[in-house]
C-alpha cells in the first residue's frame, strides 16, 4: 500500500515555523545564551581555523565549547550577517526538532497518527519553548534534536543489523557530537541504552507469543544474539564522541575547569527559591505534570521498562537541589558544573511520544470513548477544551516570560560605543562594559576591542575571576562580595589589564568607579556613560596566545561542517523518499510493535483524576502562600516590608500608598522628600534583607523595628530604622517619619568656580606621538610616606600633594621588598586616597596590599557581604623597606571642594562633626580621611568613613567617627627615600617647585586628640557628585 | 606541517649544490689586482654615485659596501674592461661615510671608503622640538629648544651651520644664532621673572618652524593676608561668614595660578579645628563657613600647604540670647519648645538644633535633638522608654540652656 503524508506532521511544521519563527525574532535576543553563541559564530565567520580569540578574559580558545552550531552560524553570516546566520540557524533547530519528535514519536508508539500528534505536542511544549525562547540554547536543542533522529536509525541498525542504518545512526550520531557534547555523552545513557534495551525487548517478543511470556531467559538470550551489534554501535558510537570533537578533549585536559562553581537557579532547593523552580521545573514541565501517572503507567509498561527506568532518573536529577539525591548520584563536582535543568528537558522530550499518545487517544482514541461512555461528550469537551487551552496558556505565558519579567536589560543601541571604540584609538585598550546583560556578547561582535569579561566563563583563565563564583564583572552586583571585590580589584590595578574604558549601564558602579580613580568621559548618545581612567598604557601590538598545533586546528574547522555533509548525504535519500512518497518504501522494523488503543483502563481515569485533583491542591496551596507572603498591608510587618520593597525598586506612589493617608501628605510632598535625599544608601543601595521584629503592638498600632542590610557597591551598611505603624480600615499603614526642618540661608547663590578644559589632540590627526600636544605630567610631592604593620597587615601611608599649577589626577602605586630586596607586592592605592588634586592641594593615602581572593582552595570564604573586605597578601619574608611610584596627569573633573567642616567636637574616643555644602554641587556621597598622627607629628595611620546620606547644597550633614586604638601600631619605615613622580626622584622635582617646605606650618593645621596610640588628627574630605550639574 | 617539509627540502637542496661546488676543481686562483678608477672621496647626498674598477672581470667581482644606511652587496655592470657599481639611490640619498669592499668569489680583493655630505642646494628643513612645555618662573627654570636643520633628504647638516633661534616674551623679542654641534643647534631659554607664555621659532637659511609655545607658570605663593565678610554678628547657625585672601602672589610679584588651594583653619573656643577651603581665582580664594549656633569666638588662618601662611584673625559671634518659652502637656510627655524668638525677636529660622537632656535623679539619661520648625520644636517622651517617674530637663539651644525642675511624667 503506498503511504501517505502524514497531515499531522506538516500541520505541526507549517505551525511551528510560523509560531517559532516570527516569535523568535522578539525573544532570541534576549535570551541568556543565544547571543554567546552569535559571538563565536562571529568568531568562526573572522577567523574559521584560528582557535584563539582576543576579545574576553584576555584571551581563550574556542575549542572549550562544540563549534558546529557556531561555525553553521558563521558561515551563514557571510551571506546576511550574523543575526541572519542566528535567526535561520534557530528555524532549522525548529525544524529538526519538530521531524526529530515525529520520528522518535514513530520509533516509540509504532503508529504515525500517534506520532503525528505527538510532533504537535512537541511544538508548543513549554520545556522547548523555554529552552529557544528563554534559554536561546541552539546547540542544545539542535543536538537532541539530531539524536532523535538517530534513534529510529540506531533501532534499525540494532534490529536488523543492515550497514545502511549502521552509517546513518553513526552520521547522525557525530552531528549531535559537533553541536552539542553534553547531549550525546548522557544521550548514551538515557536515551540509547533504554533504546537498546526496547530493540532487545521486540526481538524477544517476535520469539514468543505475548508480552507475558519475555522471561529473562528469553531477554537474555536476545541479548547475546545482538551483542556483537550493541558493542559494535557503542564503540562506534564513543570513538564518534572522542573523536569529532577530539581537540575539545584535548583542550578539557589541558585547561581544565578551575573555575569555582558559579551558582545557578537549577541546583537549588526549589520550595525554597520558588523563582528557580518555576524556572527549572514548573515551565518545562508544564502540562505533563498533569499526565505524570500515565507516562510513568506507559513507560513501565514491559516494552519500554528501560524508558521508565530512565525517564525516572531524569525526572529525579531534574529536582536539583530540592533533594539531596542529584548530589549524591552525579558527585559534588559535575552537579557544581552541570545545568540540572537539562535534565527535566530531557524528560520532558522523552515524554512527549507518550503524551502524544495521550492527546491521540483524548482526541479520538479510547479514552475519548471511555469518558463519553462514563460522564458524557459535554465533559469530554469541557475537559478537552481545558486542556487544551491549559497547554497553550502554559506556552503563551512561557514564551511573554521575558516581557512581563525583563530578564535582561532593555535593548542597548550599540553604536555610539562601537563609533567610540574606533574613535581616536579608543580600541587600544580594553573596555568593560556594566551593567549590559548578556548583550555584551553582542557588542563584542561588532568591535575589534577587547575586554577583560566575558559570557562564558568556563573559558576564563585569569585567576581573579576563576576564583570566584561570579558570572561576570559587568553584572557583579548580584554577586554580592565577590561580585564587588572582583570587579574592585580590576577597577584598583586597571595598568595590570590595560583596562581604560568602562561602559556604565547602571549608575550603582558609579561610587565604586570614582572612589577607585576613574572619572566620567562622556554619555554617549544611548545614555550609556563612559568613564576613563589616565595612566594606563595601551595593549602591546603581540599579545600572548595559548597555540594549538596545526593538526588539531584542521580537525576542530573541518569536522563538524564535514559531518553534516557525510550526514546530509547517508540521509537524504530516506528523507527524500520517505517526504515525496515515490516509492514504496520497506516497513520500518518498528512499526509492527505498535499497541493497539482500545479500553482505555477505568483505573487510570480515576488515577488521573485524583492526580489533577492533588496538582490543584498543591497549585492552590503554592498560590495562597505567595499570596499571603505578598499581601501588602495584611500584617504591620508586611506593611513595613512592603514599604521598603517599594522603595527599593523606585515604586514611589506605591510606597506611598503604604504611608497612613493625610491630605496634607499627598504623594507630590512624598515625592518631594524622597528627591532630595541623595546618598550612598538612598541613590545606590541595593535592599539586601530586611527581618522585622515587633517592639510592640496592640489592636490599632504597632512599633515595628526593621532591621535593613543594604549592599552599596562600597560597602555594607546595617541600617535600624523603627517605624510606628497604625491600623486604619483593616489596613496597615506607616507614620510617616519626620524629615529635617534645616532651612538654606540662601535662596539665590552665586559662585565663581576654576574650571579646566583639555583640547587633547589639536591637529586633527592619527598620529600618536604629537608631542607638542601632550601636557607635561604635573609634578606631585610625596611629603611624607611610612610603611606600618597594624592589625596583622603590612600597609603604606602617606601624603601627597599636588605642587604644580595645574589639577592633577594621581594614580599611586606602592611596592613592598624584603631585606634582599626582591619585589614582595605591588599594590595601587584604592578608597583611601583622593585621586583628584587641586593645585597645592594634599591628601593623604594608604595602600594596603590585596591579594586575589580566596587563591587557595582551603581559604575559606566570607560567608556575608563585606564588599570592604579583601585578601591579605601573604608575605615569605618580611617587608623591610618599599617604594612609591607615583603618576600624575592633568585632570578636568571631579575637583569639588566646597564642603566645609562646620563644626566638629572631639573626645577620646570619637569625634562628632558637620559637614557644610556651600558650593553649589550637591554631594552624593562625602568621604572623610581621618589621618593620625604620633607626639613627633609623624604620620602613622589613614583611615577612612563613607557618609552615608549626602551633603545637599547650604545644608548640613553630621557624622561620627570612632578612633581606633593604634597602640599596637608599629612604624616600620618613615621615609620619603625612594619616592618617584613620573619617573623621577620625588626630592629633585619638589625641591624645584618648593624650595624649603614649611613643615611647622603643616604641623599647625593638626588636632590635638587625646588617642590611644595616636596624638593628632588631620581631617580631609573626599567629596563624590553623583549627578555633576 | 607542509611549509616545514618545502623548508627541508630547500636547505638540503642548497646544501647539496654548496657541497658540489666544493668538489669542483679549484679554478685558476691567478691572483687578481683590482685598481678603483673614482678618486673621488667627498661626494654629495643625492646625487648618484658610481665606483668604477679596472682589472680582471671575468670573476665577476662584487662591492659589499658598509653605510650608516645599512650593508649591501652590488653586483657590477662590466663596461668593456670597466666593472661600474652603482650605489642603490636610499645610500646615496643618506649622508656618511661608506666603507666598500671589492671581493672576487668572497675574497676581499681590495676596499677604500668615501664620504657622502648633505646636500646644500636642496630646501632646508628643520626640524624641532621644545620641552618642557611648561615651567615655573625664574629660579632658573628653562625649557630647552632643539632644532636639527636637514637638507631636503633628511640628513642633518654638516657642523657650525647657523641656526637663528628667536623668542618673544611681552615686548622683547630676542634672535640668538646657534651652531649646530652633533647635529643640533640648541638654546636653554630661562624663565623670566614674569608668568605668561613665551613664544618660540628658529630659522635656518630659508626653512623656518612654526611658532612653539612654553608656558610660564607663577611660582609658589608667599604669605599673605585674610579678611571676612559677614551679613551679621550673631551666633544663629544660619548665616555664612565669608572668608577671603588677598591676592596670592609669588615672590616675583606674579599672581599664583588659578585654582591654587587654600586651607583655612578655623580655631573655635573648644579648640576643635573646622575646615573651610578656597581656590584661587585670580589669585583670591574665598572659603565660607556657617555661623555657630552658640557664642563662639573663631580664630582664623589660612595656609597653601606646605608653603605660605596668612596673618591669624579673630571673627566673634555673639549669642543671640533668645527667648524660649516652652511647655508641657498634661501627662507631661510632650514638651513643645518655642516659639523660640531670635535677637529682634522674630521666629528663628527653620532646622535650629533643639536639645532636651533627660535627668533620671540627677543623673542624664537620654539626649534627643529635634530641628526646629516655625520656631517650635516637639519632643514626645514615649512609654515604653520612659515609665511613670519623675525627671528633670534641660533645653538647650542657641547657646542658651534652661533648667526644669521635676516633672511627673505620667501615663495619663
Amino acid at each position: 500500500m503506498k503511504e501517505r503524508s502524514n497531515k499531522y506532521l506538516i500541520v505541526a511544521l507549517l505551525f511551528g515555523i510560523t509560531f517559532h519563527g516570527s516569535a523568535i525574532f522578539f525573544t532570541i535576543e534576549n535570551t541568556y545564551d543565544a547571543l554567546i553563541h552569535m559571538f563565536f559564530g562571529n568568531h568562526y565567520a573572522n577567523s574559521w581555523f584560528e582557535p584563539w580569540n582576543y576579545s574576553w578574559y584576555t584571551g581563550f580558545t574556542v575549542m572549550g565549547y562544540p563549534p558546529l552550531v557556531h561555525q553553521a552560524i558563521g558561515m551563514l553570516s557571510y551571506i546576511g550577517g550574523l543575526k541572519f546566520g542566528m535567526f535561520t540557524v534557530a528555524i532549522i533547530g525548529i525544524i529538526l526538532f519538530v521531524t526529530g519528535s515525529f520520528r522518535y514519536g514513530v520509533l516509540i508508539t509504532g503508529n504515525r497518527t500517534v506520532a503525528g500528534y505527538a510532533s504537535i505536542v512537541a511544538v508548543i511544549s513549554s520545556s522547548f519553548v523555554e529552552t529557544l525562547h528563554i534559554f536561546g540554547q541552539l546547540p542544545s536543542i539542535i543536538g537532541v534534536s539530531v539524536l532523535m533522529h538517530a534513534m529510529p536509525e540506531i533501532y534499525l541498525y540494532i534490529k536488523t543489523g543492515k550497514w545502511k542504518y549502521f552509517f546513518t545512526s553513526l552520521s547522525l550520531i557525530a552531528v549531535t557530537v559537533c553541536s552539542h557534547h553534553v547531549t550525546p555523552l548522557f544521550g548514551m545513557v538515557f536515551f540509547i541504552s533504554p533504546l537498546i534495551g526496547m530493540v532487545i525487548m521486540d526481538v524477544s517478543r517476535e520469539k514468543v507469543n505475548s508480552n507475558k511470556e519475555i522471561t529473562f531467559i528469553v531477554f537474555f538470550k536476545s541479548f547475546l544474539s545482538l551483542f556483537k551489534r550493541i558493542v559494535l554501535f557503542c564503540g562506534s558510537a564513543v570513538f564518534l564522541i572522542v573523536f569529532c570533537i577530539l581537540p575539545y578533549w584535548i583542550n578539557s585536559k589541558a585547561n581544565p575547569i578551575t573555575q569555582v562553581p558559579i551558582p545557578h537557579g537549577s541546583r537549588d532547593n526549589f520550595l525554597e527559591v520558588t523563582s528557580s523552580g518555576l524556572m527549572f521545573f514548573l515551565i518545562p514541565w508544564g502540562i505533563l505534570l498533569f499526565v505524570l501517572p500515565y507516562i510513568f503507567y506507559r513507560y513501565y509498561s514491559k516494552r519500554y521498562i528501560f524508558f521508565g527506568l530512565s525517564i525516572t532518573l531524569l525526572t529525579i536529577l531534574g529536582t536539583g537541589g530540592t533533594t539531596p539525591i542529584p548530589l549524591k548520584l552525579l558527585g559534588e563536582n559535575a552537579f557544581n558544573i552541570l545545568t540540572l535543568d537539562r535534565f527535566t528537558l530531557w524528560a520532558s522530550i522523552m515524554s512527549l511520544p507518550i503524551f502524544g499518545e495521550f492527546v491521540y487517544r483524548l482526541v479520538e482514541g479510547d479514552l475519548k470513548t471511555a469518558l463519553q461512555n462514563k460522564f458524557g461528550t459535554v465533559y469530554h469537551r469541557i475537559l478537552g477544551g481545558l486542556f487544551a487551552g491549559c497547554f497553550l496558556l502554559f506556552a503563551i505565558f512561557t514564551i511573554t516570560l521575558g516581557y512581563f519579567r525583563p530578564l535582561q536589560p532593555a535593548k542597548i543601541n550599540f553604536l555610539p560605543i562601537v563609533n567610540f571604540l574606533n574613535q581616536d584609538q579608543h580600541d587600544q585598550w580594553r573596555f568593560l562594559p556594566l551593567g549590559f546583560g548578556d548583550q555584551m556578547a553582542f557588542l563584542s561582535t561588532q568591535t575589534k576591542a577587547m575586554t577583560v569579561d566575558g559570557n562564558y566563563h568556563s573559558a576564563r583563565r585569569l585567576p581573579e575571576l576563576t576564583t570566584r563564583a561570579v558570572e561576570r564583572l559587568e553584572n557583579s552586583k548580584f554577586r554580592g562580595v565577590e561580585g564587588i571585590g572582583s570587579l574592585q580589584q580590576f577597577l584598583t590595578v586597571p595598568e595590570k589589564y590595560n583596562l581604560k574604558y568602562v561602559f556604565s549601564n547602571d549608575k550603582f558602579y558609579d561610587p565604586i568607579l570614582y572612589f577607585c580613580g576613574w572619572h566620567r568621559l562622556t554619555q554617549l548618545e544611548n545614555g550609556i556613560m563612559v568613564w576613563e581612567k589616565l595612566n594606563v598604557q595601551p595593549l602591546s601590538k603581540i599579545l600572548p596566545k595559548e597555540d594549538v598545533s596545526i593538526a588539531l586546528k584542521l580537525m576542530w574547522g573541518i569536522i563538524p561542517l564535514l559531518t553534516v555533509l557525510i550526514a546530509f548525504i547517508l540521509n537524504i535519500q530516506m528523507i527524500w523518499l520517505q517526504a515525496l512518497k515515490i516509492k514504496v518504501l520497506e516497513k520500518p522494523a518498528f512499526l509492527n510493535h505498535g499497541v493497539v488503543y482500545t479500553g482505555f483502563k477505568s483505573w487510570m481515569i480515576k488515577l488521573l483524576h485524583i492526580w489533577t485533583g492533588f496538582m490543584l491542591i498543591i497549585f492552590g496551596i503554592g498560590i495562597y502562600f505567595i499570596y499571603i507572603k505578598n499581601a501588602k498591608q495584611i500584617s504591620p510587618e508586611n506593611v513595613v516590608k512592603s514599604y521598603y520593597d517599594a522603595l527599593d525598586f523606585k515604586f514611589y506612589e506605591k510606597a506611598h500608598s503604604f504611608v497612613v493617608p493625610d491630605k496634607d501628605y499627598p504623594l507630590a510632598q512624598f515625592m518631594l522628600e524622597i528627591s532630595v535625599s541623595d546618598g550612598i544608601l538612598n541613590s545606590y543601595g541595593k535592599l539586601d534583607a530586611i527581618e522585622t521584629t515587633i517592639k510592640h503592638k496592640t489592636k490599632k498600632k504597632a512599633s515595628i523595628i526593621a532591621k535593613t542590610k543594604w549592599i552599596t557597591p562600597l560597602e555594607i551598611i546595617e541600617k535600624t530604622y523603627t517605624h510606628e505603624v497604625e491600623k486604619i480600615k483593616g489596613k496597615w499603614y506607616i507614620v510617616p517619619e519626620k524629615k529635617d526642618t534645616d532651612l538654606p540661608p540662601d535662596e539665590f547663590i552665586t559662585t565663581n568656580i576654576n574650571s579646566y578644559y583639555k583640547q587633547g589632540r589639536r591637529k586633527i590627526s592619527t598620529q600618536q606621538t604629537y608631542h607638542e600636544d601632550i601636557l607635561r605630567q604635573p609634578d606631585l610631592e610625596i611629603t611624607k610616606a611610612n610603611l606600618i604593620y597594624f592589625d596583622k597587615k603590612y600597609i603604606i601611608i602617606g601624603e601627597v600633594q599636588n605642587i604644580d599649577n595645574v589639577p592633577a589626577d594621581v594614580v599611586l602605586k606602592a611596592t613592598l621588598y624584603d631585606e634582599n630586596d626582591k619585589t614582595l607586592a605591588t599594590h595601587n592605592a584604592k578608597y583611601v586616597i583622593k585621586h583628584k588634586l587641586m593645585p597645592k592641594e594634599t591628601t593623604s593615602f594608604k595602600v594596603n596590599f590585596e591579594d586575589i581572593a580566596w587563591l587557595k582552595p582551603d581559604d575559606v570564604k566570607p560567608t556575608n557581604f563585606n564588599p570592604d573586605e579583601f585578601t591579605d597578601k601573604y608575605f615569605e619574608n618580611k617587608p623591610v623597606t618599599f617604594d612609591i611610584q607615583s603618576a600624575g596627569n592633568v585632570a578636568i573633573s571631579d575637583l569639588y571642594t566646597s564642603v566645609a567642616l562646620a563644626d566638629l567636637v572631639i573626645s577620646d574616643k570619637e569625634l562628632k562633626g558637620t559637614l557644610f555644602n556651600y558650593g553649589i554641587q550637591e554631594v552624593t556621597v562625602p568621604e572623610v580621611l581621618i589621618s593620625y598622627y604620633n607626639a613627633k607629628k609623624e604620620l602613622i595611620y589613614v583611615d577612612h568613613k563613607f557618609i552615608k546620606e549626602g551633603v545637599r547644597i547650604q545644608r548640613k550633614q553630621y557624622f561620627k567617627y570612632s578612633f581606633l586604638d593604634l597602640s599596637n601600631l608599629k612604624s616600620l619605615k618613615y621615609s620619603t627615600e625612594n619616592c618617584f613622580v613620573n619617573g623621577i626622584s620625588n626630592e629633585a622635582i619638589a625641591r624645584d617647585v618648593i624650595g624649603k617646605r614649611k613643615i611647622n606650618e603643616e604641623e599647625e593645621q593638626l588636632q590635638k586628640v587625646n588617642g590611644k596610640g595616636f596624638n593628632y588628627i588631620k581631617i580631609e574630605l573626599n567629596n563624590y557628585i553623583g549627578n555633576p550639574k | 606541517m607542509i611549509k616545514r617539509r618545502l623548508h627541508i627540502i630547500i636547505l638540503l637542496s642548497i646544501t647539496m649544490v654548496l657541497l658540489s661546488v666544493t668538489l669542483l676543481d679549484e679554478k685558476s686562483t691567478t691572483k687578481n689586482t683590482f685598481t678603483c678608477l673614482t678618486t673621488q672621496e667627498i661626494f654629495i647626498a643625492g646625487k648618484p654615485i658610481v665606483l668604477e674598477f679596472k682589472g680582471a672581470l671575468e670573476n665577476k667581482p662584487q662591492l659589499f659596501i658598509i653605510h650608516s644606511y645599512g650593508r649591501t652587496v652590488l653586483n657590477g655592470v662590466l663596461k668593456k674592461d670597466v666593472i661600474q657599481f652603482n650605489l642603490p639611490k636610499n645610500y646615496y640619498n643618506k649622508t656618511g661615510l661608506v666603507s666598500w669592499f671589492l671581493l672576487e668569489n668572497k675574497e676581499e680583493k681590495t676596499k677604500g671608503n668615501f664620504q657622502i655630505i648633505p646636500n646644500d642646494e636642496t630646501k632646508t628643513n628643520l626640524e624641532s622640538y621644545l620641552g618642557p612645555p611648561s615651567t615655573l618662573v625664574g629660579d632658573g627654570h628653562f625649557t630647552m629648544f632643539v632644532t636639527i636643520p636637514t637638507d631636503n633628504f633628511d640628513n642633518p647638516k654638516l657642523p657650525n651651520t647657523e641656526v637663528a633661534i628667536k623668542h618673544q616674551f611681552l615686548n622683547t623679542i630676542t634672535t640668538d644664532n646657534e651652531k649646530t654641534k652633533d647635529f643640533i643647534a640648541w638654546k636653554n631659554i630661562y624663565a623670566p621673572t614674569k608668568s605668561g607664555i613665551i613664544l618660540i621659532s628658529a630659522s635656518c637659511n630659508e626653512a623656518i618652524t612654526k611658532e612653539f609655545d612654553a608656558v610660564i607658570y607663577p611660582s609658589i605663593a608667599t604669605d599673605f593676608t585674610i579678611t571676612y565678610k559677614r551679613n551679621h554678628e550673631f551666633a544663629d547657625g544660619n548665616q555664612i561668614t565669608e572668608i577671603a585672601t588677598s591676592i596670592l602672589k609669588d615672590k616675583f610679584g606674579n599672581t599664583v595660578s588659578d585654582g591654587t588651594m587654600v586651607t583655612f583653619i578655623i580655631k573655635n573656643k573648644e579648640n576643635a579645628l573646622l575646615k573651610t577651603f578656597g581656590t584661587t581665582i585670580e589669585g583670591v580664594a574665598t572659603g565660607q563657613i556657617l555661623h555657630p549656633e552658640k557664642e563662639n569666638s573663631y580664630t582664623v588662618k589660612a595656609y597653601v600647604y606646605g608653603i605660605s601662611k596668612s596673618n591669624s584673625i579673630q571673627i566673634n559671634y555673639k549669642p543671640i540670647n533668645p527667648s524660649i518659652a516652652y511647655s508641657f502637656s498634661k501627662d507631661n510627655r510632650t514638651i513643645t519648645v518655642g516659639p523660640i524668638k531670635s535677637f529682634m525677636n522674630q521666629i528663628v529660622p527653620d532646622g535650629i538644633k533643639v536639645s532636651l537632656n533627660i535627668y533620671l535623679k540627677d543623673k542624664l539619661i537620654e539626649t534627643i535633638t529635634e530641628n526646629s520648625s516655625r520656631g517650635k520644636a516637639i519632643f514626645y517622651l514615649s512609654p515604653e522608654f520612659y515609665k511613670e517617674k519623675k525627671y528633670s530637663f534641660e533645653i538647650e539651644t542657641l547657646g542658651k540652656t534652661i533648667k526644669i525642675t521635676e516633672k511627673n511624667v505620667s501615663n495619663k
